[in-house]
């Protein structure tokens, strides 16, 4: 078949079926835009969780009057894990020296102490991938067992509450996107089986005159990649009119809205997600041919 | 170039044809006659495979329908023009693009198909109406856009089902004129029709059906 044609019966039957595959664009938008908003959710917090591993470090406070060599053993212990990145001995001293300067505003606190009441420590920083509420706990437990340590501290609810959001949401996310593209296939597909019930003589008509299957799907396929591709399109129009009309606004006077990252590259696959989502409903409503 | 052997087709319970066996050669201009329901129009349905024989085996321009493969179907009917008995002509398409539409799904370009399709109207006295829609036409102006369409590429075998059901006797004798020009040129034709006045004096061969059998064969 030339190609020509086929596009030229999809354009006449667009034109032709204009109101209904007008509602079925503006469905498609719809879902296409509530999609691409639980996607800028999902990206977002995925984005803020990502930063917590530069943040994140574990402290071991240690025993007083440990010796050199159980302090080495601690350090070598904790820098041969394979989830630590980075490991500082922070000797009490320096701690206590820390603590004056960030509260030089409360400095009566320290007066009258004879002794420093701070232990000396160990920071550890672990490797990016390896920020886990799993691989933070193994590791406190593992260095509670050695001998030198007396406590370690990690925020270990606040990291658990951290990555449970992050899972959380990816999971909910993925469930509604996979719902709403699965919309958006049976919105094309009640579309074209439509139009393909409407045309049922015409398609008869083809097969008994000699055509191939792929004549008769091309003009439908290209029908169904329309629709999808102006659902996608029109929602892309949508979230950037949220975006920069209404986040960006927002954001002058609720910080909350600053924070927004929007992806801009990943938006504009949009129109291309909606073609491929109208090409998919397309061809299963046309489902199998038979002569 | 089309041959029945004991060839059977049943509907629940209703034996459509029974036993039927014939042979066509090629360039031969055959009719079919019987009355209604003799089985005529399932015998070209079988032909152009929009049904399958129960028993039998039917050969149709060297190809054996029992061991066709549902992808080589398109490629038989390609061999096959049809003139059905409602027409089967796309109102929403004028003349000229009817009669081209068998030339596009044959994958001939667009040069081609004006040239052709516009040629096959000229031999139907239509070349006028090319760019009229089949609705604004008489039954026997569309009658004649279908045995354009049928023409159009040049087929083997052209199939026509009662195709003077809808038109005056001058216009059907029209029509078959047309048809034994067509075969004078090479192609095979199989007429079905219950309309006796059309085949007499032809001094073709003429298959009667009655009744799903195959009763008789004479020269009309």
């Amino acid at each position: 078949m030339a190609v020509p044609y086929a596009f030229r019966l999809a354009a006449q039957s667009i034109f032709h079926e204009k109101w209904i595959n007008f509602l079925s664009i503006l469905t498609i938008a719809s879902g296409l835009l509530i999609t691409a908003l639980i996607a800028l959710f999902v990206y977002n917090v995925d984005a803020t969780t990502r930063k917590l591993p530069e943040k994140f470090s574990m402290m071991f406070y240690l025993k007083d009057n440990l010796s050199r060599q159980e302090l080495e053993n601690i350090l070598n212990t904790l820098g041969k894990d394979d989830a630590v990145e980075m490991v500082k001995y922070i000797p009490k001293g320096e701690a206590l020296k820390e603590l004056k300067t960030m509260l030089k505003d409360a400095a009566y606190m320290f007066e009258g102490l004879e002794e420093n009441p701070l232990h000396n420590s160990i920071e550890a920083k672990l490797k990016r991938e390896a920020v886990c509420p799993e691989t933070a706990k193994r590791l406190a437990s593992e260095m509670r067992a050695i001998e030198g340590i007396d406590e370690v501290e990690y925020g270990e609810k606040f990291l658990s509450s951290i990555y449970s959001i992050k899972v959380g949401t990816r999971a909910i996310g993925t469930v509604f996107i996979i719902i709403m593209s699965g919309g958006v296939i049976f919105v094309c597909y009640s579309t074209v089986k439509i139009l393909f019930y409407r045309k049922k003589e015409e398609i008869e008509t083809y097969k008994l005159l000699g055509a191939k299957k792929r004549f008769i799907r091309a003009p439908f396929i290209i029908e169904g990649a329309f629709i999808g591709f102006c659902g996608g399109l029109l929602s892309l129009i949508g979230i950037l009119s949220l975006y920069y009309l209404v986040f960006l606004r927002l954001s002058l006077s609720i910080p909350f809205f600053k924070g927004i990252i929007f992806p801009t590259n990943i938006s504009l696959l949009l129109p291309l997600t909606g073609l491929l989502l109208g090409m998919v409903g397309a061809a299963i409503a046309i489902g199998r041919i038979r002569y | 170039m089309i041959h029945f052997h004991r060839v059977s087709k049943h509907y629940d319970n209703q034996t459509a044809l029974r036993d039927v066996t014939f042979s066509i050669e090629k360039g031969e201009m055959v009719f079919v006659t019987g009355p209604s329901g003799s089985g005529k129009t399932t015998l070209l349905r079988l032909i152009y495979l929009a049904e399958k024989p129960d028993e039998g085996n039917i050969s149709i321009a060297g190809w054996e329908i029992d061991k066709l493969k549902e992808s080589s179907i398109p490629l038989l009917r390609r061999n096959i023009g049809f003139v059905f008995q409602d027409f089967r002509l796309l109102n929403n398409r004028s003349v000229f693009e009817n009669v081209a539409l068998a030339l596009r799904i044959r994958g001939v370009d667009e040069k081609g198909l004006k040239t052709r399709a516009l040629d096959s109207l000229k031999v139907v006295n239509l070349r006028h109406k090319a760019d009229s829609y089949p609705f604004a036409l008489s039954g026997g102006e569309q009658q004649r856009v279908a045995i354009a369409r049928a023409i159009v590429a040049e087929p083997a075998v052209i199939l026509a089902d009662e195709p003077t059901g809808n038109v005056d006797p001058d216009t059907s004798a029209g029509i078959i004129r047309t048809f034994k020009d067509i075969n004078a040129r090479g192609a095979t034709i199989l007429v079905a029709t219950h309309n006796r006045g059309l085949f007499c004096n032809t001094g073709r061969r003429v298959l009667r059906l009655d009744s799903g059998n195959l009763v008789g064969e004479e020269t009309g």
